[in-house]
């Protein structure tokens, strides 16, 4: 079937990787942002997961222009039974062999790697499909001749396993290629697995593709590899050398390295949140050309109206504003507020952010609080109501490792609030400004180190304790985000985008074929 | 579960002349033992000094009928053996050792239900001519034996061929005992002194199962779920059984070959003595086949599966399967050698042998050849083996179909072809299963690590 055929049930589908509905966060409120925002314009929604299980109730109500929605869970068993030896495609393996010289080194090897990729992406329903992956000869010789020539880590189970789990969800998003209703356009919030699959949907049905990227999705998973206890890792403490990551967690870096260029590759506008992350894009191989800035904005008429409920003293409280998981490094905070509490009496520290998510590292936290004694300083609030919320605290604190924009200190930022916050994303940009226009608005709050709780603590100190350093803190925040932070200037932008977007491809000419293609 | 292969390395490992020939004698005692005891004991009863009140005419009778007990009994409980010894060593996997007593009951019951019923109709159509008494005698020596082969096979299953042994060489003695005390009342008195020393060894396999799995319940019926056994097993139970007596149901049958001893039963005077006799002569392989396949096939069939499971280099894996293939070639090897050295003795020696048992050198030829063919079978039923721990059930069942059928129809071929070719029909359908069997497991065993990763 060509896409012509195929009458569009929505305008735009949008591909979401472990995020909205299911997970609350900066990432999920922007989507539900987008969706509201654009009610003239209707929304396919299609949710990857990694297994039902790991996903509690939704967290959204979904807006009434979501038109579909589709979940699918990547590392669920497929109820693929039918388990059969088959000799496998001898070319498509031969294929398979360039395909990963191409990744492996993608600057040598770009045109033949590019028409490699498209032949075999083309073919995971047919020549190269699952049952060619799982069960055939051809699969296990490939496997076991990689294995025999590049695997440093000796365990061939961990291995085989390492390179099945991998791969699987490829050819479940293959299928949901098939299977996703017919859009007017395609919008990615990451690459990753949602990246992909935007790929080959833009591949399959010639429907412009839009990447939008909070966070630079192979960062941040680079970071979940290094901490992931699940991947195994079997050298001796002989053969170990700490500063090297372990075979399979080069493997899965590598791998969502691979699947984050793929979509770069096909994504017709890659917008960043800010600066630093769209010169990260173009090092990751985006086209510069393709990508721009389009920073989050928040409802200032909401979030401005909360200044008046602030008492007049500035309350000795700060709070963290976010999901309670290793990437916020909320113990760096909680022993920040061991330091700040010995020198400031009656100090609060809160924890605004659902814990559900990394269970075991909320237990982790809450034992940190009982031995340093913080239980009367240090409050779990779980998710919060920010309305309620910011009118009530003396600065907006943020300890993460790794961040994009965060909305949180924007909307405190309105709500004439300064904030502390570590030296992530586009941190630096909102606290000091990014150009000579917007710095001189002057500081909107404090920059520190990562890790650091004693920079932290005093950075907390110096504004809470200073009235005057406060104020101008809130003063320059009020002004830098009611002028380049707003909802109505980042829609207008996107409506821009999505303007463009839901324009028809041209069809491809023969000509824009790769040769490769066309063989019979 | 430590089983044999622990005891019989414990005797290897003693690293002496006299310890190697004590693990392959114990070897060939535990392995031989239950069918060597039932053919001594058969031919024990039938040398009794015949006398007026029993003769030989009624002896004759009496082995033919436990013959077909035996025969009758070994097939029909194939249905359940392998199936059952299965799903019993499953549940000791997972550690679940609970349910297994109470099935053991279950089966046993349906066992003797399924066996009585099967009896009875026959007691009533086939054998209307015959006493009461015997057609009683012949139904409880049907459930009785059925009882016992799967109490052997459980027990074999958990690996107490030790007590196997004593059970079955505690429970011949009675029966010969008895069997010549009740002689004076004919092929019935034979019947009960013989049945009444299985039933005794019944109940000694019995109270050895209740005191290794004690238990609360009674009876259990999980193991007759529909998907608890495998179909293929129970396919592969029957038609090994039936494989292997094809030629002597084919001899029985064939009026030329055969006369007609008791009710609807026939004999074959001159095929089935060889082929007993004969089996005697495996009694060597089968101890090489113990000793090899249970000590060195299983220690390295072990550590190709840990290698697998617990991160073992690729190239570590394949020198266990190496390893493993070059124990399974070096052990078919040793019961070629064993066999071929019995055979020869066998040549050497038979003529004198049946000279002082009085039985006739005409018997000589075929017992040649049922001795080479016992011989294949000790070989088979390695390469079987191997199978089973490969989890190969569906190679298992074409080889025992194979089996089966090439049995049933050389052996017909051979009754036309004349005397001379008696036994060849048996013996070359066993080659040809070998060299099958062969083949297949030389393919399989070269795909073992594929298999065993991408199909799982």
């Amino acid at each position: 079937m060509s896409e012509p055929d195929r009458k569009p049930v929505a305008d735009v589908g949008l591909l979401l990787e472990g995020t909205f509905p299911y997970v609350a966060g900066g990432v999920s409120s922007w989507v539900h942002q987008i969706i509201t925002g654009f009610p003239e314009l209707t929304f396919a929604i299609c949710f990857l997961g990694s297994r039902r299980q790991d996903y509690g109730k939704m967290k959204y109500a979904i807006p009434a222009n979501v038109v579909h929605l589709e979940e699918h869970y990547l590392n669920e068993k497929s109820s693929y039974t039918q388990i059969k030896s088959v000799a496998g495609d001898a070319d498509m393996f031969g294929l398979n062999a360039d395909l990963h010289d191409y990744f492996r080194n993608p600057q040598a090897q770009a045109v033949r790697g590019g028409e490699v990729l498209e032949t075999i992406v083309g073919e995971l329903n047919g020549r190269m499909d699952r049952s060619q992956f799982l069960y055939s000869q051809a699969s296990w010789n490939y496997t076991t001749e990689q294995y025999r020539l590049r695997c440093t880590d000796p365990s061939f189970v961990d291995y085989f396993w390492t390179v099945r789990t991998m791969h699987a969800p490829i050819w479940m998003l293959a299928a949901i290629v098939e299977s996703f209703p017919p859009v007017r356009c395609y919008h990615t919030v990451s690459t990753g697995y949602a990246g992909f699959l935007g790929a080959l949907l833009k591949r399959r049905w010639n429907r412009n593709l839009v990447l939008s990227e909070h966070g630079i999705y192979t960062k941040e998973r680079r970071i979940d590899l290094y901490a992931a206890r699940w991947i195994a890792d079997n050298r001796t403490l002989l053969q170990r050398n700490p500063t090297e990551a372990g075979y399979f967690r080069q493997m899965w870096i590598r791998f969502f390295e691979a699947l984050g260029r793929m979509c770069y590759d096909a994504s017709d506008q890659i917008i960043a949140l800010y600066e630093a992350n769209r010169l990260r894009q173009v090092q990751d191989g985006a086209e510069p050309g393709r990508t721009s800035n389009i920073p989050n904005g928040i409802d200032i008429v909401k979030f401005g109206a909360l200044r008046s409920q602030r008492p007049a003293d500035i309350p000795p409280i700060m709070c963290l504003i976010g999901r309670v998981v290793p990437i916020k490094d909320i113990k760096t905070y909680i022993r920040a507020t061991r330091i700040i509490a010995t020198r400031l009496p009656g100090f609060q520290a809160w924890i605004a952010g659902p814990e559900d998510e990394s269970p075991a590292y909320a237990a982790e936290c809450r034992a940190l609080v009982a031995s340093l004694g913080l239980q009367s300083n240090i409050r779990f609030l779980g998710f919060q109501k920010l309305t309620e919320l910011l009118p009530q605290i003396g600065l907006v604190v943020l300890s993460s490792i790794s961040e994009a924009l965060p909305l949180v200190l924007l909307e405190g930022f309105a709500a004439g609030v300064p904030a502390v916050s570590t030296d992530v994303g586009s941190c630096q940009q909102l606290m000091n400004g990014l150009d000579p226009e917007d710095r001189a608005l002057g500081a909107s709050g404090t920059v520190v180190g990562i890790a650091d709780p004693q920079a932290m603590a005093e950075a907390v100190l110096a504004l809470l304790t200073d009235a005057p350093a406060w104020h101008a803190a809130a003063r320059a925040g009020m002004a830098r985000v009611e002028r380049y932070y707003t909802q109505p200037l980042m829609f207008d932008r996107y409506r821009a985008v999505y303007a463009s977007a839901v324009v028809p491809r041209q069809p491809p000419t023969a000509a824009s074929v790769p040769a490769v293609c066309r063989k019979p | 579960m430590a089983g044999i292969g622990f005891e019989l390395r414990k005797l290897l490992n003693r690293d002496s002349y006299f310890s190697l020939v004590r693990a392959y004698a114990y070897a060939g005692l535990i392995s031989s033992g239950p069918w060597v005891l039932s053919i001594l004991g058969l031919l024990a009863i039938g040398l009794l000094p015949a006398n007026a009140d029993a003769p030989q005419h009624l002896m004759t009778q009496f082995q033919v009928s436990v013959t077909y007990l035996i025969m009758g009994t070994l097939i029909f409980t194939g249905l359940i053996q392998l199936a059952f010894t299965r799903w019993v060593s499953d549940r000791l996997f997972a550690r679940e050792t609970e349910p297994i007593m109470p099935n053991f009951a279950g089966v046993v019951l349906v066992t003797n239900l399924a066996g009585g019923l099967v009896a009875g109709v026959l007691a009533f159509t086939a054998f209307r001519g015959e006493t009461v008494l015997y057609r009683a005698m012949m139904v409880c020596g049907f459930v009785v034996l059925s009882d016992v082969w799967v109490a052997t096979i459980f027990l074999s299953g958990l690996k107490l061929y030790k007590t196997i042994v004593g059970l079955f060489a505690g429970g011949y003695s009675l029966s010969v005992v008895a069997a010549l005390l009740l002689r004076g009342q004919g092929v019935e008195g034979l019947l009960i002194g013989y049945l009444g020393g299985q039933f005794f060894m019944l109940c000694g396999m019995v109270f050895i199962v209740l005191r290794t799995f004690p238990t609360r319940r009674l009876i259990a019926f999980d193991c007759f779920v529909p998907g608890a056994m495998f179909p293929s097993l129970i396919a592969v139970g029957v038609l090994y059984n039936l494989g292997i007596w094809a030629d002597k149901i084919v001899f029985w049958l064939a009026p030329q070959t055969s006369s007609a001893i008791i009710g609807p039963l026939r004999a074959s005077v001159i095929y089935d003595l060889p082929v007993f006799l004969a089996y005697l002569g495996i009694i060597p392989g089968m101890a090489v086949f113990l000793v090899r396949f249970e000590t060195d096939f299983v220690e390295w069939y072990d550590k190709f599966y840990n290698a697998v499971r617990k991160g073992g280099s690729l190239q570590e894996i394949s020198r266990m399967r190496d390893e493993m293939v070059f124990s399974i070639r070096s052990g078919l090897f040793d019961i070629v050698k064993m066999q071929t050295l019995s055979v020869l003795l066998m040549v050497v020696f038979a003529p004198a042998i049946f000279a002082k048992l009085s039985i006739s050198g005409l018997y000589l030829p075929l017992f040649y050849v049922d001795a080479v063919a016992a011989s294949l079978q000790v070989a088979l039923l390695a390469v079987m083996n191997v199978f089973f721990y490969l989890d190969k059930r569906p190679q298992v069942l074409i080889i025992t179909s194979m089996l089966t059928v090439l049995n049933f129809s050389l052996s017909i071929v051979t009754l036309h072809l004349g005397v001379a070719y008696y036994g060849y029909g048996f013996a070359v359908a066993l080659l040809i299963t070998l060299v099958v069997a062969l083949l297949m497991l030389e393919r399989k065993i070269s795909n073992l690590e594929f298999d065993t990763f991408m199909l799982q």
